[in-house]
């Protein structure tokens, strides 16, 4: 019997080990091509270790689609098959960005190739050098190839693991534009730069006349970005499939220590995947202040409450849990412009919950509690709650102003001398008659 | 006793009077029912349905005021209206005709009458053209008799010009607001008749539901000031005058000013400031008169001219002064353009734009008014014939009405009440003159050769005319008697003039009530919510597009969804749909009514930002194109233009929505900004489709439509009805990737993007 307990015991804590740790959802589709699915064994085996369903389709099979009816069929979706020119009728440039709006994570491989992915790559503002141009580096000496090249992590990254090793890569790196979504996680050398490596010395030359003014070198480059999508859905661009195989993985990056080729595509799919920096706000509430329900509406003037309950996905547990850690997130109060735009501070005591008092503007009208919290790295935090505001009721304006005296005083004056007024003209009448009716 | 025809003299005065009072009170009946029976066409010929525009907004109101009293109704805050700024209904409307229609409806439930409060509704504006009828009879009667009375009563009951604004349905202020109108008019006749504080006091408290009925009170407010004022330079200064006025201008101000609407306009705006300054004038006179009783003339003549000149020029400096420190408010934009029929076009298109404020075209006095118009100065000039102080009202109110009616199509309504008793009042005299039986002294034997029946008709005609001939001396036997004495030097002579004249004028009579019943069932029924037209086999087919549309948003959208439009249709999607509005009918913030302009006269690319501002989730235009329905949007759009350009002068320009040619037009013609402005998108979006290749005519324009019609980026076609008359989109959300629209929907085409170099670091060296 004991021993039974032990067992199930030992059985729900391995399960829970092995359960997705994902806040998405754990079904993974692979498209890669049969003959390289073993080059990235070390990779595929690490997702399958930490519970994600990896489904594998060659680029051309017809089958598993990507989604039925519009529904997206697997949580997240890893395209290795940087080279291929032709995939299946469903996955094309248009049909991802549809499954994006599904909340689908992607992670996809470019190469120096041009296919449909480099299409793909110019809707999520990525500058990719012309074809045949792999990211070249001399630096440091070494005996690999220049288009091998090691690259050391960030010093600090919230989206990579502190104090990795760096990492082989070899393929193209991408420039980027200036959409705010973008979140480089690893910037190409400083020493490096995109050429032509078959044809020499010119190579240099010719890629500076192609790029023109600003051409592809430098830390300018980015070799892994994410990209974190308005609904929700995170997309990873890397420049090279190798990053992920199981030769860079292996490989030294000098005497005794290894690569950190593993861990950086741990990483990245923790990320992408929705593992790490994940936050969602539960519920937002707002209330007059030493009251508890929201009211139908706002008077200007009120004081008003507004609170929101924030949690952060914890993938060790996968749960959700109260988080108290964002400093710099604002609350404006919005008719067109925003009338108020104060700090939301998390409330010391009470995890998860931020809180902020104001008071409400001298404006009537229909205003909205916003929240937009944008961050490089972190899921999109957004929440808009609309109320009326509007101005005092009939009897909501005090009684009596002290400012108005002149005018109460000359009210009751009125109201004396009309009084009075009437009392003699009323008593000089009776007079009237009775000397008419002496006079008879 | 010279007499035309036999009179029956074996009547006893009672009898007379009697008989005469029982007609007036059944023809009286039976002018009520007419009013009541002709405004119920719309009824027939559609459905008990809220007209037009205005009356939604009343109707959604009294809702309201219906369901959660009065005090929720002053308080009432309407979120929805004017997004996002909200409107405060309360302290923004005239709640007299929402109160009138509340009091009815829970006096009706407190009799256990489950009346619906859109039958109410519905049948308030007919319901109130009766006690017009009334109003119209007492006032008339004040001016020359009972007979004049009931004609004027008849006249306004079936008048198409009063029936265009109180059809059935036609729920709006002017439905109660002209019975207030005359009732008035009528007290106050009456107060400066008997000079009696009762009737001046009445005269006030009409006043006041007036004001809190209808924006139009200014009218009396200047009205009755101005009666005074001629009264006074007419020497007729007396102090019946005084106490009428005194009493109506006080007890009238101070409770117009109860109003939240009002508030206190009556003593701080331009429009009300005739009525203080008789006020002041009248004191002035008074005390005049009382220190001529005091002193000699000749030095009460230099006195007078003294103190009248120093209190003209004090008064006159002291309202300019006032005006100029901003302490009285100057004229109003509308109060302009009543003197300058060009002002409003050049300083005002939100005023311009409504065809309400355009000026009269001739033929609508004809199609309005039928023969009153040509009676209508026969009847001043009878007024100037006698010319008591109520006639001096008749004449004023009849050039002034005379002057806006020509102004303003809408003032149209206030000129009728005069047309109708200055017209019964010639018609009357007319019939009085040629009915009368006497002859004159001089005359040959009269016509006894008339048959036996035909006198007997004549004598009955007789009765009747001679029991509603002039009563200024009380009764009807001393005016038979008065009618039958020969002391007339002038006069009719035999029956075949008298009958040449009264056939000619019931002729007249006849066709009047032929073309107002055909002016009101053709013209002045339409609900304008539902369309008709007629089927080739001549019968009824309903068009019942906006209905449809507005069904569809309130059915299938979300409860907080905008709906952007131009302001015309504001309150009906309130009213129908029940979904926020940007803007509406009540047109008090040019600025929001020009950024919609703004939206819907530029391009995609920079209506989208608005529309997000404003949180639009969806964009409802008119079409008439495919119909042939002349009132739609893009008939409009110059208005919008214009508005919009008012406030983005830099932005928005009139001259290049027109051709090089000053043309405009929608074809392949058109020019650049008409083509990308988002309202010629969304009215042609797919029109050439629907042609299958053929030439795509616009049937309003009679122009045709390029076969590549316009694309749309920024929004997405949502519902078209059947008749293609509305035509909803919805503004599509911000895109996933931070791309602008137009790229997105290019790249979900399917084209391919221009490739794009990074972002230089270093200045380029020169």
């Amino acid at each position: 019997m004991l021993s039974f307990c032990t067992f199930v015991l030992f059985f729900l804590s391995l399960s829970g080990l092995l359960h997705a740790k994902s806040s998405h959802g754990d079904s993974v589709l692979v498209v890669v091509e049969e003959v390289h699915k073993k080059d990235y064994s070390i990779f595929f085996d690490g997702l399958k270790e930490q519970g994600y369903e990896l489904t594998f389709r060659a680029p051309k099979d017809e089958k598993p689609v990507v989604s039925e009816h519009d529904v997206p069929s697997f949580a997240h979706i890893i395209i290795l098959a940087s080279e291929s020119k032709n995939f299946a009728k469903d996955i094309t440039p248009q049909s991802l960005v549809e499954l994006l709006s599904g909340g689908t994570n992607l992670i996809l491989a470019l190469s120096t190739k041009q296919t449909a992915l480099s299409s793909l790559a110019a809707e999520f503002s990525l500058i990719l050098p012309p074809p045949s141009t792999p990211l070249v580096s001399f630096f440091p000496e070494r005996k690999d190839p220049p288009t091998v090249i090691p690259i050391s992590a960030p010093a600090s990254s919230l989206i990579l693991s502190p104090k990795l090793a760096p990492v082989w890569f070899s393929g193209a790196a991408h420039a980027l534009g200036n959409n705010p979504f973008l979140v480089p996680i690893l910037r190409a050398p400083t020493e490096s730069f995109a050429a032509d490596t078959d044809s020499g010395a010119d190579a240099l030359v010719d890629a500076t006349e192609k790029g023109g003014e600003g051409f592809w070198a430098g830390s300018q480059l980015s070799v892994a970005t994410g990209f974190q999508a308005l609904g929700g859905a995170r997309v990873t661009w890397v420049g090279g499939v190798d990053l992920f195989s199981d030769k860079f993985a292996k490989k030294e990056v000098s005497k005794g220590v290894k690569s950190g080729n593993t861990q950086f595509a741990r990483d990245v799919a923790a990320w992408t995947f929705q593992e790490s920096l994940v936050l969602r706000i539960d519920s937002t509430t707002h209330h007059l202040v030493n009251t508890t329900t929201p009211p139908e509406q706002y008077t200007t003037n009120d004081n008003i409450v507004y609170s929101a309950h924030i949690s952060r996905f914890n993938p060790s547990k996968s749960t959700w849990e109260p988080y108290s850690g964002i400093k710099d997130m604002q609350l404006e109060f919005t008719m067109l412009d925003p009338h108020i735009r104060t700090a939301l501070l998390p409330v010391p005591g009470s995890p998860g919950k931020y809180s902020v008092t104001f008071r409400a503007p001298d404006r009537h009208g229909v205003f909205k509690f916003v929240i937009d919290y944008k961050r490089k790295g972190w899921t999109h935090l957004h929440s808009s709650t609309t109320v009326a505001l509007v101005p005092p009721r009939h009897d909501g304006y005090p009684r009596f102003l002290s400012a108005a005296w002149p005018y109460y005083a000359g009210a009751i004056s009125t109201s004396v001398g009309f009084f009075l007024f009437s009392a003699a003209w009323l008593a000089g009448e009776s007079r009237e008659k009775k000397a008419k009716a002496k006079a008879q | 006793m010279p007499t035309a025809f036999p009179l029956p003299s074996d009547l006893s005065p009672a009898t007379v009077t009697n008989t005469a009072s029982l007609l007036r009170i059944v023809a009286l009946a039976l002018i009520s029912g007419a009013a009541i029976a002709s405004r119920l066409f719309a009824v027939i010929n559609f459905e008990s349905i809220i007209h037009e525009f205005d009356p939604w907004f009343n109707y959604r109101a009294t809702r309201v005021l219906a369901a959660k009293g009065f005090y929720e109704f002053w308080n009432w805050f309407d979120p929805t209206a004017w997004y996002p700024l909200g409107r405060v209904v309360g302290g923004t409307v005239y709640p007299g005709l929402m109160a009138t229609s509340g009091v009815i409806y829970n006096f009706l439930h407190a009799l256990n009458l489950p009346v619906d409060i859109r039958n109410i509704c519905v049948m308030l504006a007919p319901g109130f053209s009766a006690l017009t009828a009334w109003a119209t009879y007492m006032f008339t009667k004040e001016m020359k008799d009972e007979s004049a009375g009931l004609l004027a009563a008849a006249f306004i009951g079936i008048v198409p010009g009063y029936i265009s604004r109180s059809v059935a349905g036609s729920y709006d202020n002017e439905a109660i607001a002209i019975f207030l109108l005359m009732f008035t008019f009528y007290c106050w006749i009456k107060a400066l008749k008997l000079g009696s504080a009762l009737f001046g006091t009445l005269a006030a408290v009409f006043y006041f539901y007036m004001v809190a009925a209808w924006g139009g009170y200014v009218f009396i407010t200047n009205m009755i000031p101005l009666h005074g004022l001629v009264l006074i330079l007419m020497g007729r200064f007396t102090s019946r005058l005084y106490v009428a006025y005194s009493s109506w201008y006080v007890i009238g101000t101070l409770s117009s000013m109860q109003v939240p609407f009002v508030g206190f306009q009556p003593v701080s705006t331009s429009e009300h400031m005739a009525a203080l300054g008789v006020f002041g004038l009248l004191q002035i006179v008074a005390f005049v008169q009382l220190v001529r009783s005091h002193v000699s003339s000749k030095q009460f003549q230099d006195l007078l001219f003294v103190v009248l000149v120093t209190a003209g020029l004090v008064g006159f400096a002291a309202f300019i002064g006032l005006t100029y420190k901003g302490a009285i408010a100057p004229w109003t934009g509308r109060f302009y353009s009543l003197w300058d029929t060009g002002y409003a076009k050049k300083h005002i298109p939100i005023i311009a734009s409504v065809s309400e404020h355009q000026p009269t075209a001739w033929p609508s006095f004809f199609m309005d008014l039928q023969f009153l118009i040509f009676l209508f100065p026969a009847g001043v000039i009878l007024c100037f014939h006698q010319l008591r102080d109520e006639h001096v009202f008749v004449i004023i109110y009849a050039v002034m009405a005379s002057y806006f009616a020509g102004v303003m199509v809408r003032l149209m309504l206030t000129l009728t009440p005069v047309v109708c008793v200055a017209s019964a009042v010639a018609f009357s005299t007319l019939l009085d003159t040629y009915v009368d039986a006497a002859e004159p002294d001089d005359a040959e034997a009269p016509a006894d050769s008339a048959t036996p029946s035909e006198s007997g008709a004549a004598a009955k005609k007789t009765k009747k005319a001679a029991a509603a001939t002039p009563s200024s001396s009380g009764s009807a036997l001393s005016d038979l008697v008065a009618a039958a004495v020969p002391n007339k030097k002038k006069g009719i002579y035999g029956l075949d003039t008298r009958f040449a004249i009264i056939v000619n004028a019931i002729g007249m009579l006849a066709f009047f009530v032929f073309h107002c019943t055909w002016a009101t069932s053709s013209a002045y029924s339409s609900p304008s919510v539902v369309l008709a037209s007629q089927n080739p086999d001549g019968s009824q087919h309903i068009i019942d597009d906006f209905r449809e549309a507005y069904y569809w948003l309130r059915q299938n959208t979300p409860e907080t969804a905008v709906v952007m439009s131009w302001w015309d249709y504001g309150y009906q999607i309130a009213g129908m749909a029940d979904r926020p509005t940007l803007v509406d009918n009540n047109t008090w913030n040019n600025t929001h009514i020009a950024t919609v302009g703004k939206a819907m006269s530029s391009s995609e690319e920079v209506a989208y930002p608005i529309l997000r501002k404003h949180d639009v989730d969806y964009v409802l235009v008119i079409f008439g194109g495919l119909l042939g329905y002349s009132g739609d949007d893009i008939n409009k759009f110059l208005w919008m233009v214009r508005i919009a350009q008012g406030v983005w002068p830099e932005e928005i320009q009139e001259p290049n929505y027109f051709t090089p040619q000053g043309e405009y037009r929608v074809d392949e013609h058109a020019s650049p900004a008409m083509k990308n402005s988002l309202m010629y998108k969304m009215s042609y979006y797919r029109f050439s489709e629907l042609f299958g290749g053929g030439p795509s005519t616009d049937r309003v324009r009679n122009q045709q439509i390029p076969k590549v019609g316009p694309t749309l980026d920024y929004l997405d076609e949502a519902y078209t009805t059947d008749n293609w008359i509305v035509r909803i989109y919805q503004v599509r959300s911000e895109d996933l990737l931070g791309r602008d629209l137009k790229s997105a929907n290019a790249f979900a085409q399917g084209k391919k993007r221009k490739r794009s170099k990074p972002m230089s670091r270093r200045r380029p060296i020169v």
